[in-house]
Parts: C-alpha cells; structure tokens; sequence
C-alpha cells in the first residue's frame, strides 16, 4: 500500500556484489521496488555460505538470503547485444541503479552513464567501488578487508604482539553500502528541483576513513601513528572483564560511577578497602579519567593539577583486583542491570546466542520470522534498524529465487510475448 | 559569486535541520546534511558542554593546530551553532521556535528526554504537523532496558561484534566504538532521507526511532540467521575467510608494515602467481584450487609472507594491483596523510581555519556528478550564531535576546 511505504514507487536496478548488496537491500526494506539483475545462472553471491542447514545449493545461501529481503529478481546477460537492449528498455521507468563494477566496465558494455542518461534523463546511477571513479588508485582492486586495510582502520585495530586484526561481519562493505544509499536517496530528494538525475560516485576507501576516526586526525597533530592497544583506550582503564558466565565490558570500578558501585560492592562485602582514605583520591582519578563519566568534567581538573592516573600504578592494580573478584561473583545480566540502574554504562559482551535470547530485543519484537514457502520453513531474521511511525522498515518477502519475476516483469511489465521470452531464454539472454 | 550564477543546487538545499545531538553518534547525522547542504542548527547549551569539545579548558592550539577540541570540530563543520538552555522555560519556548520552522528535529539524549523537557514528538507535532522527528534511545523507548545507555564501544560488545572479531582464541578486543561511526549516523541519515522523500509525496511528517543496539545488530551479517538456522554460534576468524585464499595481511619491510591481500577466484590466483613470477610452489597441487588452498592455509601464508617480507608494502600494494590483484597496504595514519596519492586526490581531508587555529577536518565522500559538495565552513564555536538564528531565523527582538542572555534561557 502506498502510504505505508517511504519509497513506494521508486525503481531500482540492482547490479551489485557483495560490496553493495546492503544499499539496495537497505532500499527495497523500505518499500523500493528492487529487481536484482541476476545473470542467467545466477548471481554468484549465491555461492557464499553460509548455508541452510549447510546444504551448499544456490537457492539456499544464508548469504543471498540475508542480503536480498524484499527484492525481485531477473535473468539477463549484459554481455550480449540483446541483453543490453533488454536492460535499456528497464531503464526507461527506472530511478536509480546500484552497480558495484569496475570504473569503466558499463562504458565497455555502452552503457555508460551519459549514454543510460540519454534514454532516461532522470536516471541516478549510484557507483559502489574500492577507490572511486577518479584518482591514481581508481582502477585498484578491492575487497572489505582491503578497505578496511586502506582507510587506516584495520592498522589499529588487534593486539600488539598480533598482525592487524580484521573486524567480523564485512564492515568495510556495509560502510560503502549504507553511503551509497545516502547517495541515492539525496539524488533522489533533488531531482525534481535540478531536473535531472545524476552519478553517484561512492568509494570504499573513503568512506570507510569515518570508521578509523582518529587515525589520520592523530596523526596530523602529533606527528604520531595511533597503534593497536587491545581495548587499552581513551583515558581510563576501560577494557573487557571476566565475570561469572561471560564478560562485560566497561572502565574499572564502572568510571564516573564508581562511587555508586562501590556501594553496591560493599553491601556484598566486596569492597575489601577500596572505601578507605587511601583509595579516595585516586578513585576521584578514576571517576574523572572516565571517557564520558560524570565525573570527567567536575574531577578532571585534580588531574591536571597534579597527580594522575599513571601516577598509582600499585594501587591501580589493587583497585583492578577488587574489581574483577566482584564481577567473578555475577553473570553478565546482573551487572548490565546492576550497573546500569546505578548509572553505569557497563554492557555485555554478547555472543549470538545471548543477542537471539536478549529479553530487550523479544519484547520489542525486533526478530521477524519470514517465510520460505519452498522449504515448507520459517527463518527467523534480523529485524528493523530503524522504526518509522507511518512507513515501516519491513522485510515484504524472502529473497527471490534465480529469475523468479522474469514473467512477472518482462511478459506482464513491458509486455513481451510468450514466444519472444521463450526465444530469450533459448538463446541464454536472459 | 552570486548566489544566482550556481546552476545547481547541493543535494539538500532548502531543508532545515534543528540538531539536538551531541557526543558522536548524532552530530554525525546532522554533519551529513549540513554537508550536503541543508541548513543544520546545532543546539549546545554550555551547563552541559558536549563532550565533544572536550572540556574544561576548551580547545587547545599547539602550534596552531587545534588538538583539544577538534573533534567537536570535525562532527560539526557547516553547522550554525547556538546555545539554549533547555531547562528554561524560555529556552523551551525558543526551541519550539526553530521546530516550528524546521524540516527535521534529531536528538540522541536518552529514551524520554525530550519529553521530559517539553519537546517531545507528541508536542512538537503540534507545533509543526508535518514535522519529521528522529531520536537514538540506545536500547530503543520500550522494553525493559529503555532506560539504560551506552556509547559505541559499549553497543559493539553487546550486539556480539567482539565475539566475532580478533584472532582465534583470544580475548575479545576492540578499540575502536564502530557504531558511533557506522551502522547508527548512516542508519539515521538515510531513514530521515527516505522520510523527507516520504513527505514530499504526501505531505506527511513522521516520528523515527532508531534503538543504537538494533541498529548495529543490522550489520552482523549473516551471524544471526547462522545461529537461528543452523544453531552455529560464530567464532572469530582472524584475517581470514571460508571462500577466499590467500587472505589476510602478510608480514613486509619496516617496522610493523602489513600489507592486505584478498583472493577469491583462480583467475586472481593465478594473477597472483605472475605477479610474483611464478615460483614453483604456485603451481604445486596442495594450491591447485581454493579447497586445497583452504585446507593448506597455514603453510600458503608462510610462503606468501616470505614474498612479501622483503619488500614495502607499497610496492606489494602496487605490484599485485598492476596484475588485477586485490591488495591494500595497511596504512597507518602517516601513510593516509603523507602518501596516499588517492587521499590526496579525492582530498580526503581538509584543512580549515577555525577561530581557534587550523582544524583538520573530514571532507565531503559522496561524490555527485550535478550537485558537488565540499566541506564549506568549520564547526561554530560555542553560541557563534546566536544573534543570526534568533533574530534572521526567528524573528525575536533585540529586546527578547538580551532578556534571553539576562534570563539564562540562552546559555
């Protein structure tokens, strides 16, 4: 229904790999019409596992699945005459396609932007690649861990005595992704007052430089690369501690609360002599050390004074023993609330199981269970990132199977015979 | 030049963003609309200075570079900044004000805040009917831990993102707080973005909640429908990938240098084996195809290491490229500011005067072919465009601002 939905209406041509298929995945969960190009034996994005119930078998990649909610999909091969006839024809009530080629590659197809832009002037073609349409670099090759190498994140990132340690989950994809549909949707947003559509260029590198934050910044004012420290950082000693069942991840004594903590400790006798007069004012150190702590704008100043943190290494490790003996004695669901009803942003350190299990995440019903009529099953899948009051995030339907709309859209849509599909589909064009 | 000769527009000209937000995660929204040329007004109040700025103390030059401060500096350019004071009443009524004539309100305080102070949704809505609305409530406005918080690194731990990361077997760490810079200011932008197109269409405002910790949990891949599917609870991998070999970053000349090499099909490794000049154990049958690459990883590595050993990333990076090879040197922040040719090109980052000294600031990625933009004006000092936005945006008297000063509505 059109009032349901952000982006009814809008066409998308979807002609990306594993670097784009979020933006248009983002797209079509906000009630885009998405079609997935898929060449006629598929997209090999099929191919990567996981896999239901690891049956390796393109209509059951976990993978596909995940990225392509909410998309239709059809067969064509834009490498022959006919294909890219075809896709021109798509073109013409299309607004925008996501492509995640190589610079130059439509060009060589002649599809080129200007050329698309001729049979359609409102056209936004929206370019995902490792480095950009310009520059020395834009012909390199790329991947997520090359761009997360590249935009001086994955530099940082680990333990010293390890090589850089990359992050789980394709970061550096859903970066460039989630930009690429910015892109779009500003594109979109002005199209009307400029009169036409426009490229989009959007490159991984640069995008992904926003996630390494401090990285060029540190440098540039210090003269200094920033180095991997574990999670050693910002000012106080934040870091990842044991606890009965788990971790938990938060600054020693919980930072800025610690005065709030250490109550709570020693109403269970574990406060040992932390509350004593020697312990005072390198606690006050401590609240104040904390990155956002209440304490780090009232207390920061007796660090600047004089003494600071470093100043106790003895009784920082004392501190730390205390601390660590009283966690050992909880599981991560009693600190996370513990500390947070006392103000304390102390969190756990989850694993899938404990994010499927969250209490929080059911009662919001944030998993949204979506049906694979072909399996006779019912997946549960990560649910909306975001909650719009009038046209929710909605996953409409499971990821299409290989070409499962080229009826739909060629023969129903732009009104091909019968005889002309099945000529198509002899000659592999689609 | 006058405003006339511009041909185009920026992307976002003529929207009117009121920016509540502080610490990272928020303000990065409204730097993208401010970026690409909405008009964002940053509301501060100095009773509770952002984090951001890094008080007290203010922002501290050495040798002209701003280094306290700066990224406040970074999150906000070609912002307008005020002050107000929210738990004035009249700093209340000022705010409605600028609601009144705005496009978008965001605000990233905790869940009922705004509600608290009189600004909330069903208050706003009432004020400006078609008035699209986002805030960022961490574990969202409902549910049973509405009303805790947390920052990015905090929200990273909790949806799982350590347990994935890191090398096998070893304690979970990340320095880093990637929500606060991916998944939850990319999610807000482009959900207010679809909202706006949302509107223009129908006339038609909205109320948009982003829970941080859901929002994150959308960039966990396949981790979740691995686990509900198949009850695999994932483990970290180090560098590595089930479908690609070699892959990870190998070991190069120079203190700490890596450099980043991805390959997924045989037509990139047989690439690679040119681009090394074929050495004998390329084309031994333990590295014939990527199941036997996989199952020989170990020793791959070593023997693609002692390639790379001898030899500057760079020229790793480059000699691998020249042949289609995906590589990247893994750069540290002297490499992105003195020697990355494609930073420098695409002008990555800016230097900008700021009141307080040069800022080193994040410039514009998008790149649009109609409607470029760069990074125009640096962030506002503290209340830099009070007199502007009270009097030209809002109409208030030259009486009504001193009142406002005298009060303490506007500091």
């Amino acid at each position: 229904m059109e009032q349901g939905k952000a982006l009814y209406g809008i066409r998308a041509l979807d002609l990306t790999g594993p670097s784009g298929v979020y933006c248009t995945k983002l797209l079509a969960d906000l009630g885009a019409d998405v079609i997935k190009v898929e060449p006629p034996e598929g997209d090999p994005m099929r191919y990567i596992g996981p896999f239901y119930h690891d049956d390796v078998h393109p209509e059951k990649s976990l993978y596909f699945w995940h990225f392509n909610t909410s998309k239709r999909s059809i067969t064509l091969n834009l490498e022959t005459g006919e294909g890219r006839e075809l896709f021109k024809k798509l073109v013409e009530d299309t607004d925008i396609i996501v492509e995640t080629f190589s610079p130059g590659y439509l060009d060589l197809l002649e599809l080129s932007y200007t050329r698309l832009k001729k049979i359609n002037p409102k056209l936004i073609l929206v370019s995902i690649t490792g480095f950009g349409q310009i520059g020395p670099y834009k012909d390199f090759k790329a991947s997520d861990l090359i761009g997360l190498a590249t935009s001086g994140i994955l530099y940082t990132l680990g333990f010293p005595e390890d090589p850089p340690t990359s992050l789980g989950a394709s970061q550096a994809y859903h970066m460039v992704s989630a930009n690429a549909a910015i892109g779009a949707l500003m594109a979109l947003l002005c199209r009307d007052e400029i009169g036409e559509g426009q490229w989009v260029d959007v490159p991984m590198q640069g995008t992904n430089i926003r996630m390494s934050e401090m990285v060029p910044f540190t440098f540039w004012i210090s003269g200094k690369n920033r180095k991997r420290s574990g999670l050693e950082f910002y000012r106080a000693r934040r870091d990842i501690f044991e606890c009965k069942d788990g971790r938990v991840v938060c600054s020693a004594l919980g930072g800025g609360g610690a005065e709030k903590m250490l109550e709570w400790m020693e109403s269970e006798g574990m406060a040992a002599d932390l509350r004593g007069e020697t312990y005072a004012p390198i606690i006050a150190l401590l609240m104040g050390a904390s990155p956002y702590g209440k304490g780090s704008q009232g207390k920061i100043n007796m660090a600047e004074a004089g003494k600071q943190l470093r100043d106790y290494p003895d009784e920082l490790d004392h501190i730390e023993e205390v601390w660590k003996a009283f966690l050992m004695t909880h599981n991560m669901e009693e600190l996370f609330v513990g500390a947070q009803t006392r103000g304390v942003r102390l969190m756990p350190v989850n694993n899938v199981k404990n994010v499927v299990e969250d209490i929080g995440l059911k009662e919001r019903g944030y998993f949204v269970d979506v049906e694979h009529p072909e399996l006779k099953d019912t997946l549960r899948y990560p649910g909306p990132p975001y909650r719009l009051s009038e046209t929710p995030w909605k996953i409409s339907r499971r990821a299409p199977l290989v070409g499962e709309h080229n009826t739909e859209i060629y023969e129903k849509e732009l009104g091909f015979s019968k005889e002309k599909l099945a000529r198509l589909r002899a000659e592999k064009v689609i | 030049m006058q405003e006339s000769t511009f041909k185009k527009k920026m992307p976002l000209e003529g929207i009117r963003v009121a920016d509540f937000c502080w610490v990272q995660a928020g303000p990065w929204v409204g730097r993208y609309f401010a970026n690409y040329g909405a008009e964002v007004i940053r509301i501060e109040s100095a009773r509770k200075v952002d984090w951001a700025r890094n008080v007290p103390g203010g922002p501290e030059t050495v040798n002209g570079k701003i280094q306290r401060g700066a990224l406040f500096i970074n999150f906000n350019c070609d912002k307008l900044g005020i002050t107000l004071n929210l738990l004035h009443p009249k700093g209340v009524e000022t705010a409605k004000k600028l609601v009144s004539v705005s496009d978008v309100v965001i605000d990233n305080f905790i869940a009922g805040y705004m509600d608290r102070v009189g600004l909330g949704y069903a208050e706003l809505v009432k004020i400006k009917p078609d008035i699209i609305m986002l805030e960022m409530p961490v574990f969202g406005n409902s549910g049973p831990h509405s009303a805790f918080a947390g920052y990015g690194t905090g929200i990273q731990s909790a949806i799982g993102l350590n347990s994935i990361s890191g090398m096998p077997n070893r304690r979970p760490g990340l320095n880093i707080a990637l929500p606060d810079m991916g998944p939850n200011p990319t999610h807000a932008t482009m959900a207010l973005l679809a909202a706006l197109h949302y509107r223009k269409r129908t006339g038609r405002g909205q109320y948009i909640e982003l829970a941080q910790f859901e929002s994150s949990l959308g960039w966990m891949e396949t981790t979740i429908l691995d686990y509900t599917v198949n009850k695999r609870i994932r483990k970290p991998q180090g560098n590595r990938l089930p479908f690609a070999a070699p892959h990870g970053v190998y070991k190069c000349q120079g203190e700490d240098r890596w450099c980043a090499i991805a390959i997924f099909t045989e037509p990139e490794w047989n690439a690679f084996g040119e681009a090394i000049g074929n050495p004998q154990w390329t084309k031994e049958e333990r590295f014939a195809n990527l199941s036997s690459r996989k199952e020989n990883e170990d020793e791959l590595d070593k023997l693609v290491e002692a390639w790379t050993a001898n030899k500057s990333p760079w020229d790793v990076m480059k000699l691998l490229q020249a042949r289609g090879v995906a590589a990247g040197v893994v750069e540290t922040g002297e490499d992105l500011v003195l020697r990355d040719e494609q930073y420098k090109a695409r002008e990555y980052y800016l230097e900008l005067d700021h009141p307080d000294g040069r800022a080193y600031c994040e410039n514009t990625i998008i790149g649009f072919s109609e409607t470029p933009c760069v990074v125009r004006r640096p962030a506002p000092v503290m209340g830099q465009d009070n007199e502007f936005v009270f009097k030209k945006i809002l109409g208030l008297s030259e009486e009504e601002v001193v009142h406002g000063y005298v009060d303490g509505a506007f500091e």
